[in-house]
């Protein structure tokens, strides 16, 4: 290609060299220390090379020295938007090798805890994603959206964010009397007030002129680079986990005639990847109050199983993959038979959907990059794991 | 599309109707906050039920619970009796500083000595403060709130189904006390 210059301090006069631009570790729309390495032609990005690992904490070494219940606190924790879809790789995975079935109550409590979860996450992305793009107040609305399910995720786990209420057999304690339906109140303030946040955003014309055309990621590329998620369904890709291959109770709730239901688009813009986050926080909305249903109809009974003292998964692997909401979630467990495993290997969906990153971004205004950066919609501690 | 700034007209609505509406800003330093009973904010120590067993530093995932101990060796109480030795806490400490607030110790300890309490205020300047020994770990004992009541599809606390089963069926003669603890 061209040659290329750093250019620092005094370095003016080459007007016609490749600029090498760094954004991040530090820079606002990185989402934390995420660092790209732009080439740049004037205005226009040449070349992009998203650069990882700024936030490597070695979460898999750190598996390999753990139980299974200790893991659960550290895999709840690389994607912290996330935290309780991440959790149910871990135990649905020990769950299948040690032939451990959780109780249906757990089941339902479960699904209906990940769909909050993923409300949850999407919101956030639904607030920041047009903060980055310059539309403030979008942001305290999601966020106030997020209060009122964060208090009864509070409420039933303990935890804002790392939940730590997934054990292997089901969950930590029982729901508190009640929480059913303030859960079910808590579902319908958010759909309400959804209308607040679309009513800010669609049809906005600075928001389209921002996203629409930005950043078309191409079914072949998503195809190419393992990308998943809404991102992947913004692109036409049709595949959800939650239909595809169903876990927890899925298989009833996506079944025809049911509450859940695969948001796609075709554009593959940024807009449409908005666009599929903002309908499937309906979705999720649906699938929950489904769920509330389901589990105060549900007979007496048990929410996880006794456990023994040691819980040994047998020897063998496994392969256990979920549709979290960035993604596919993916934990390899392979187990010698000893109460640690013998290697935990993660895949998490960010780090696919950022390495796209490097095809997309050439060809674009650096102005248009924060807009395409954004709409990727990854969290830095699931790319670094 | 229609009318050229329509979309935005529409968000500045959106906005005027939040104008009208109460602000839901929660004032937290004067009103302090109405956390949850399963809030983990801190943990509290019930140092009467601790019997140094070390269940709950050996569970811990960072490893910041510190414990030591000696042993004393009680005379028989009885003429010819045994001597019987028992286990002394001399420091039980939690490093707040690395603690993970899994709750892993309190599910571990099989005599409830340690319970979360909804308390969150004890930020420190330094560091080395958030080490909190056995002293501070007990004044948490009096923020400990009881656990929720159970969703009435839940099945029964185990406490209360213990308890059903004692009385249905009175427990034979002789101390049984003891056992938990040889285990």
């Amino acid at each position: 290609m061209t040659q290329e210059l750093t250019v620092g301090v005094g370095a003016g006069e080459l007007a016609t060299a490749d600029m090498v631009l760094n954004i991040g570790p530090q820079h606002p729309s990185t989402h934390g220390v995420l660092r790209l390495r732009i080439v740049l032609d004037g205005e226009r990005i040449r070349h992009a090379e998203p650069i990882v690992g700024y936030m490597h904490r070695g979460a898999e070494k750190l598996f390999e020295v753990r139980d299974y219940r200790q893991i659960i606190v550290l895999a709840n924790r690389h994607d912290w938007l996330s935290a309780f879809a991440n959790e149910l790789g871990v135990v649905l995975a020990v769950e299948r090798m040690t032939g451990i079935q959780a109780p249906e109550r757990a089941v339902w409590a479960r699904t209906l805890l990940a769909e909050l979860n993923r409300v949850l996450n999407h919101l956030m992305f639904l607030g920041s994603y047009p903060l980055e793009l310059g539309a403030i107040t979008p942001v305290f609305y999601a966020f106030r959206e997020r209060e009122v399910l964060q208090a009864v995720m509070e409420e039933i786990s303990g935890g804002r964010m790392h939940y730590m209420f997934n054990r292997v057999g089901g969950l930590k304690e029982d729901l508190p009397a009640g929480w059913l339906g303030r859960t079910a109140e808590a579902v319908a303030v958010v759909r309400r007030r959804m209308a607040d946040l679309e009513g800010l955003l669609v049809g906005n014309e600075i928001f389209r002129a921002r996203t629409a055309g930005v950043g078309v990621l191409s079914a072949e590329l998503v195809h190419g680079y393992g990308v998943s998620g809404p991102i992947a369904r913004a692109s036409g890709v049709d595949f959800d986990l939650r239909r595809d291959e169903p876990y927890l109770a899925y298989a009833e709730l996506f079944a025809p005639g049911g509450p859940g239901r695969v948001v796609t688009r075709s554009a593959g813009d940024a807009l449409a990847r908005f666009e599929c986050l903002l309908e499937q926080v309906h979705v999720s909305l649906d699938l929950a109050d489904a769920c509330v249903d389901r589990i105060a109809a549900l007979p007496r009974g048990p929410i996880n199983v006794r456990l023994p003292k040691v819980l040994k998964a047998p020897e063998g692997a496994t392969y256990a993959w979920t549709e979290n909401p960035l993604g596919i979630n993916g934990y390899y467990l392979v187990s010698r038979g000893e109460k640690t495993p013998w290697r935990l290997k993660l895949r998490s969906a960010s780090f696919n959907n950022v390495q796209v990153l490097a095809e997309i971004l050439p060809g674009n205004l650096v102005a248009d990059m924060v807009s395409i950066l954004g709409s990727m919609f990854f969290v830095v501690g699931d790319v670094d794991k | 599309m229609g009318l050229p700034g329509r979309g935005l007209a529409g968000g500045l609505a959106t906005t005027f109707r939040t104008m009208t509406r109460r602000s839901i800003t929660q004032q937290y330093p004067d009103v302090s906050p109405d956390l949850p009973p399963r809030t983990r904010g801190v943990i509290a120590l019930l140092e009467e039920n601790c019997t140094v067993c070390m269940l709950c530093a050996r569970e811990c995932p960072d490893w910041c619970i510190y414990i030591d101990s000696h042993k004393e060796t009680l005379p028989a109480t009885t003429e010819g009796g045994r001597e019987r030795t028992r286990n002394v806490l001399d420091r039980f400490a939690i490093d707040f500083s690395l603690c993970m607030y899994c709750g892993i110790c309190i599910e571990a300890c099989p005599f409830d000595a340690l319970f979360w309490s909804p308390e969150f205020e004890y930020a420190e300047l330094d560091i080395r403060e958030l080490v909190h020994e056995r002293d501070r770990l007990a004044l948490w004992m009096d923020t400990v709130p009881p656990p929720p009541p159970l969703d009435p599809g839940a099945e029964e606390a185990k406490e209360i189904a213990a308890a059903r089963k004692a009385v249905a069926a009175p427990a034979p003669t002789g101390d049984r006390h003891g056992e938990g603890a040889a285990r």
